[in-house]
C-alpha cells in the first residue's frame, strides 16, 4: 500500500505539472470539459477520481447540481482530456455559448453551480492488517484513483486525525467488542490475531481493555467533527459509535470480552447528550444475540428479527438553498436497490432532532443515510456494508468495480469524498 | 415429509387389507366399503380435473372410511385450492378424537394452523400432540419444520431443544437440528448436526449440500474437517463432494470421495462424481473418478467413459489401456460401434494412423458409410500429425465427396498452401478452436490463391512443434507483406508462450514500428503489457496500456486495456 501511495504521490505531482503548463502554455480548444453524470456518462465512479485530482492539481471545477445528474465542469486542459480518455470518462468539449446557455438553465431550474475549491485530505479509520471482508469507501476510493491515507488507533491516540479534513470509518465496532464475531468465529485464525492485537493495542496505550479504548477513539472522531471535520461512516461503525459516545461512563461490553458482564442497567445510564445522530435507543442485553441495540432496522444477523431488503429513495432538496444536503445526493437514479450490513438502516424512532434525511424505504420504519452538523463539522452516515452486494458475507471477494462503473450505490459514497472541496456558501434558509 | 408418505402408503395397505378381511362377513358392508371407494377415488378424479369444489364432499364423506387418511390429504389440497382450508378444522378435531395417535392427522392439523397464521392454536395442538404421544419425536420434528419454513429457525432449534430434553436424544431430530443451525448462520453446528443425519438418512445427501452451500468461506474448512472427520461415512462424503463443487472446487470434490473404501456404495458416489464432471468437461477429475469405479468393478460402459475422459484429457495412451478391445469378448458389432471410434481417435492422436487403419479395415463391414467415413476423416488427422500429408490426402479421397468437403480437408488445403481451397472449406467448418480462428482471421485478410510458407508454419504448429513453428510464421512474415503484422503477431505469441520472451519482445517492437496502423499493433500492445505486469514492470506495463488507450481509442481491445491498466495500478481487487 505505501509503494502504492508513494507511486500515486509521483503521478499527482506529474499531473499538477501537466495541468500548470498546459494552463499557461497551450491554446485550449474549448473553454471548458463539461462531465455529464447522466446515463451518458461511461464512468460515473472514475468521473469523482477526475474531478477531484483536477482540483488537486489547482484546476478550476464547478459541480453542477442536479444538471444531467450533477455533472462536473472542469477546466479544459490537456491532462485532464488524457485521463478521461484513459479511463473511459465521458466528457464534452463547451465553449462560451453553449456554457451560457447551462449557466441559464442553472439559474432558472433546481440547480446549482457549486464551485470546488481545495481536495480534501482524506483518512481512512482501518486495521493495519487484512480482514476477510472489505470496505466500500477504500474499494471506491482505489477504482475512482482517490489518495488517501490509512490510520488506525496509534495514529488516533497520538492526535494525527488533525492532519485531515475527512475520515472514513471503516467497519470497526467501537463498543469493542469485535462485532460480536466471537459468537461464530472465535475459533477461527483472523478473529483470534484480530483479538489479540486490539487487546494489546489497548494495553499499550494504557486502556484496562479493548472497549476502553475504543470509547477514547470514539471521543476523538467526535472531537475531530466538532473542530470542523468531515466524518462519513457505513455499516456497523454508525452504529457502534455513537453506542460508545453514549456509553462513555457505562459498560456496555458484554463478558466474552471485558471479562465483565453488561452492566444490567445499562440502557439507563447511557447518555445520549454526547452523540451525533442518534438518541433514547436500547442496547442488546443478551451475549448471544448478534445485534448491538435497536437502532438498526433489519437486524441481518438476528434471524427472528430479520427484515428483507427493499429499496430507498433518495430525497431531492433545493440545490439552491440546500446545497450541502444536495451535493450528498446526486445520482443518476433516485431509486436504489438495498444493501445489507451488520447496519443496514437507522430506525427513525432514534433519529435526533435536527437530522436530516437523505435516503429512506417508502413505507418502512427506517431510514437509510443520514447527515447532520455538529460542532463546525459535518457527519453522514450511510447503512449498509456493499451497494453492489447486498448480502456480503465475511470471507467474500471484494467488489470489482470496473464490473459497476456506473453504481448509483457507490455514487453516494463517492459525493461525501468530493462535497467537502465545495466553497461554502452560507444556506440561505 | 418422506416418513409422511410412507405413512400415508401404510395407511392405504392396511386399508386395502381390512376390506379384504371384512369382504366376506357381509355383502351389504362388502358394497359399502366399495361405495366409499368409489367417493374417493372419484373425488381425486375431479381434482385431478381441477374440480376443486366437487371434489371437496366426496373427500369429506371418505374420511371415515379405511381410505381416511387418503382422503383427509385429498381434502387438505382440494380446500387449500378453495381458500377454505379452516374448514378442515372441525373434522380434524373429530378424527384426532377418534384416533388420537394418528400422526398425519396431528401433522394436517398443525400445517392448517400454520397456513391459517394461528399460531397460539399452533403452539396448542403442538402440546396436546406431545402430551398423547409423550415418546415420539414426531410433534418435535413437524413443528420444528414448520417453524423453518417461516424462517422461525431460533424457535425451531429451541423446540428441537425441548423435544432432546423430553425425549434424552436428539438423534430422530437431526435434520431439524441442521436445518435451523443452518438458517442461522450456525454453519460449523449445521454441519455437526448434518453429519449426524447423514449417518441414517443418506436420502439427505443433496438437501445437505443445498442447506450448507451458503455456508461462507471462513467456515467452509471446518465445515470440510466436520464431513472428513474419521471414521469414514459415505454420505457424508457425498454431501461435502457435492458442497465442494458448488463452491467451486471440484478438485476438493474429488478429494472428499477418492479415500472412501471400495464396495458398491462408494462405487455409485465415484461414478455419480464423474458423472457431473463430464457434464462439466473436467475430463481428468472423471477420469480420476471412473478408474476408482473401475477397480471396484469392471463394466464395459465404465470402461468406455474411463477411457474418453483420459482421451479429452490429453492422455490417448491410456484410453487405449482403460478399454481393450478383448473387453469387448469378440463382439465385432460391438467394438465396431463402441471401441473402435474411440481407438482410432487415440491411435490418431498418438501419431499411430497405420494401426488405426488396420483396425477399421478389420470392422469395417460391421460400420454405417457415414460411421465409416467419419473414422476415416479422424484417421486422416492422425497422418497430419505424422507429417505425411499424401497419405492424409489419399485418406480422406477414399472417403469420396464428404471426404473432400470436410474440416480436415480445409486443414489438408491450408497446409499445403492451397488458400483458396483452404478459404471455401475452413470458412463453413464445424469446429471451434483458437487455430480454426486464427486461420480464418488469416483467410479473411490474404487474397491471394496460395502461400506455402503460411501453409507451412501451420502444418508445423498442428505437429506440436510451437518453436519452429514460429519461426515459420516470422518467414512467412517477411515474405508476404500484406498479412505481415498478423503473421509477426502469432509467431510473437508462440514465443512468449514457450517462454522465449526476448524474441515475443523484439517482434512486437517490430509491429508497432512497422505495422503501427494494423489491428495487430494495439494487440501486440497489450500482449506486450500483460507479459510486462506478469514480470513485475508496472512502470512499463502502464506506459504500453496507456498508449494503447490514447493512440487506438476505438479499437476492441481499449476496454480490455482498461481493466489491465487498473489492474497494474491497483484500483480493483485481483481476479481470485
Amino acid at each position: 500500500m505505501t509503494a502504492l501511495i508513494r507511486k500515486l504521490s509521483l503521478s499527482r505531482r506529474g499531473f499538477i505539472a501537466v495541468v500548470l503548463a498546459a494552463a499557461l502554455a497551450h491554446p485550449l480548444v474549448a473553454q471548458r470539459l463539461l462531465v455529464p453524470m447522466d446515463d451518458g456518462q461511461q464512468n460515473h465512479l472514475k468521473a469523482y477520481g477526475l474531478t477531484y485530482n483536477a482540483i488537486k492539481a489547482g484546476a478550476s471545477a464547478e459541480w453542477l447540481l442536479n444538471y444531467r445528474g450533477g455533472s462536473f465542469l472542469l477546466a479544459d486542459t490537456p491532462e485532464i482530456r488524457r485521463q478521461a480518455g484513459l479511463a473511459g470518462i465521458t466528457i464534452e468539449p463547451v465553449d462560451n455559448g453553449k456554457l451560457g446557455s447551462i449557466r441559464a438553465e442553472i439559474a432558472s431550474s433546481n440547480m446549482e453551480a457549486v464551485p470546488l475549491e481545495k481536495a480534501p485530505k482524506i483518512a481512512v479509520y482501518r486495521p493495519p492488517d487484512e480482514l476477510p471482508w472489505d470496505d466500500a469507501v477504500t474499494l471506491a476510493l482505489n477504482y475512482a484513483g482517490i489518495e488517501y491515507t490509512s490510520i488506525y488507533d496509534d495514529e488516533v491516540e497520538r492526535g494525527d486525525l488533525s492532519k485531515y479534513d475527512w475520515l472514513h470509518l471503516h467497519h470497526e465496532d467501537f463498543t469493542g467488542q469485535l462485532n460480536k464475531f466471537y459468537l461464530s468465529y472465535r475459533d477461527v485464525p483472523w478473529f483470534i490475531d484480530l483479538l489479540q492485537k486490539n487487546t494489546a493495542t489497548a494495553k499499550r496505550l494504557g486502556f484496562s481493555n479493548m472497549p476502553a479504548l475504543k470509547k477514547d477513539v470514539a471521543d476523538k472522531i467526535r472531537d475531530f467533527v466538532q473542530r470542523g471535520g468531515f466524518l462519513f461512516a457505513m455499516c456497523g461503525a454508525t452504529e457502534t459509535l455513537e453506542l460508545a459516545l453514549a456509553a462513555k461512563n457505562v459498560d456496555i461490553a458484554q463478558s466474552f470480552i471485558d471479562g465483565t458482564p453488561m452492566d444490567p442497567d445499562a440502557d439507563r445510564k447511557m447518555d445520549w447528550s454526547r452523540t451525533l445522530a442518534f438518541r433514547d435507543a436500547h442496547l442488546e442485553q443478551s451475549p448471544f444475540v448478534n445485534s448491538m441495540s435497536d437502532i438498526d432496522g433489519h437486524q441481518v444477523n438476528v434471524p427472528g428479527r430479520r427484515q428483507p431488503l427493499g429499496t430507498f429513495t433518495l430525497f431531492n432538496f433545493s440545490a439552491k438553498f440546500d446545497p450541502v444536503n444536495s451535493m450528498l445526493v446526486q445520482d443518476h437514479r433516485a431509486v436504489i436497490n438495498d444493501f445489507f450490513g451488520v447496519t443496514t438502516s437507522f430506525n427513525k424512532a432514534v433519529l435526533k432532532p435536527g437530522v436530516s434525511v437523505l435516503a429512506s424505504e417508502e413505507g418502512a420504519p427506517w431510514v437509510k443515510y443520514i447527515h447532520g452538523d455538529y460542532g463546525k463539522g459535518t457527519w453522514t452516515y450511510y447503512g449498509g456494508h456493499d451497494p453492489e452486494d447486498p448480502q456480503h458475507s465475511i470471507g467474500n471477494p471484494p467488489t470489482d468495480l470496473s464490473l459497476f462503473k456506473n453504481s448509483p450505490g457507490y455514487r453516494l459514497i463517492l459525493n461525501n469524498v468530493l462535497f467537502p472541496a465545495a466553497k461554502k456558501k452560507p444556506l440561505k434558509t | 415429509m418422506r416418513s409422511l408418505r410412507l405413512r400415508s402408503s401404510l395407511a392405504l395397505v392396511v386399508g386395502v387389507a381390512v376390506i379384504a378381511l371384512t369382504g366376506g362377513r357381509s355383502l351389504r358392508a362388502q358394497a359399502a366399503a366399495a361405495g366409499d371407494s368409489m367417493s374417493f377415488y372419484k373425488a381425486l378424479d375431479l381434482e385431478a380435473a381441477g374440480k376443486y369444489k366437487e371434489a371437496a364432499p366426496l373427500f369429506r364423506a371418505a374420511l371415515h372410511t379405511a381410505a381416511g387418511v387418503n382422503a383427509l390429504l385429498g381434502l387438505e389440497r382440494a380446500y387449500a385450492e378453495l381458500g377454505q382450508s379452516d374448514s378442515l378444522l372441525a373434522p380434524l378435531d373429530t378424527l384426532i378424537a377418534s384416533n388420537p395417535g394418528e400422526e398425519t392427522y396431528r401433522t394436517v392439523q398443525l400445517r392448517t394452523l400454520q397456513s391459517l397464521g394461528r399460531d397460539a392454536d399452533l403452539r396448542r395442538a403442538f402440546d396436546a400432540w406431545v402430551r398423547s404421544a409423550p415418546q415420539s419425536s414426531a410433534p418435535y420434528r413437524q413443528y420444528a419444520q414448520l417453524l423453518l419454513q417461516k424462517n422461525q429457525a431460533v424457535a425451531a432449534d429451541s423446540i428441537v431443544r425441548l423435544g432432546e430434553k423430553a425425549l434424552g436424544t436428539a438423534k430422530d431430530m437431526q435434520l431439524e437440528l441442521a436445518q435451523a443451525r443452518a438458517a442461522q448462520g450456525e454453519w460449523v453446528e449445521s454441519a455437526k448436526a448434518w453429519r449426524d443425519a447423514l449417518k441414517t438418512a443418506d436420502y439427505l445427501v443433496q438437501a445437505a449440500a443445498y442447506a450448507l452451500a451458503p455456508t461462507p468461506s471462513a467456515s467452509r474448512q471446518q465445515v470440510r474437517e466436520i464431513f472428513m472427520a474419521m471414521p469414514i461415512d459415505v454420505s457424508s462424503r457425498r454431501a461435502l463432494s457435492e458442497l465442494e463443487m458448488s463452491w467451486g472446487s471440484p478438485g476438493d470434490g474429488w478429494n472428499a470421495l477418492k479415500a472412501l473404501p471400495p464396495d458398491s456404495l462408494a462405487a455409485d458416489a465415484w461414478s455419480e462424481f464423474a458423472k457431473r464432471a463430464e457434464s462439466e468437461d473436467r475430463w481428468t477429475l472423471a477420469r480420476q473418478a471412473l478408474e476408482s469405479a473401475l477397480r471396484w468393478k469392471r463394466t464395459p460402459e465404465l470402461s468406455l467413459r474411463a477411457a474418453t475422459a483420459a482421451v479429452n484429457a490429453g492422455d490417448p495412451g491410456a484410453a487405449l489401456r482403460l478399454a481393450p478391445l478383448s473387453d469387448a469378448h469378440g463382439d465385432s458389432a460391438l467394438i465396431a460401434r463402441s471401441y473402435l471410434p474411440l481407438h482410432a481417435r487415440a491411435l490418431a492422436a498418438l501419431g499411430r494412423p497405420g494401426e488405426a487403419e488396420r483396425l477399421l479395415a478389420a470392422y469395417d463391414r460391421f460400420l454405417t458409410p457415414g460411421a465409416h467415413n467419419t473414422l476415416v476423416r479422424t484417421i486422416a488427422w492422425g497422418w497430419v500429425r505424422t507429417g505425411d500429408m499424401t497419405r492424409a490426402r489419399a485418406a480422406l479421397a477414399a472417403t469420396g465427396a464428404a471426404g473432400d468437403s470436410s474440416d480436415a480437408a480445409g486443414w489438408l488445403a491450408l497446409y499445403e498452401g492451397n488458400m483458396k481451397t483452404a478459404r471455401g472449406l475452413l470458412r463453413g467448418g464445424t469446429e471451434s478452436t483458437p487455430e480454426l480462428a486464427l486461420a480464418l482471421g488469416l483467410i479473411a485478410r490474404f487474397k491471394a490463391d496460395s502461400a506455402p510458407a503460411i501453409g507451412k508454419a501451420f502444418l508445423t504448429l498442428a505437429r506440436g512443434d510451437s518453436t519452429l513453428a514460429a519461426a515459420q510464421f516470422v518467414d512467412a512474415g517477411n515474405a508476404i507483406p500484406a498479412v505481415r503484422s498478423l503473421l509477426l503477431s502469432t509467431a510473437a505469441r508462440l514465443y512468449a508462450a514457450t517462454g522465449n520472451s526476448a524474441r515475443a519482445v523484439a517482434l512486437w517492437t517490430r509491429i508497432l514500428d512497422q505495422d503501427r496502423d494494423t489491428p495487430e499493433a494495439p494487440q501486440a500492445e497489450l500482449e506486450w503489457a500483460r507479459f510486462l505486469r506478469k514480470q513485475g514492470d508496472v512502470t512499463a506495463a502502464t506506459t504500453h496500456l496507456e498508449h494503447l488507450i490514447l493512440t487506438y481509442p476505438s479499437s476492441a481491445l481499449v476496454p480490455q486495456a482498461r481493466r489491465e491498466l487498473e489492474l497494474v495500478k491497483s484500483a480493483i481487487p485481483p481476479s481470485p
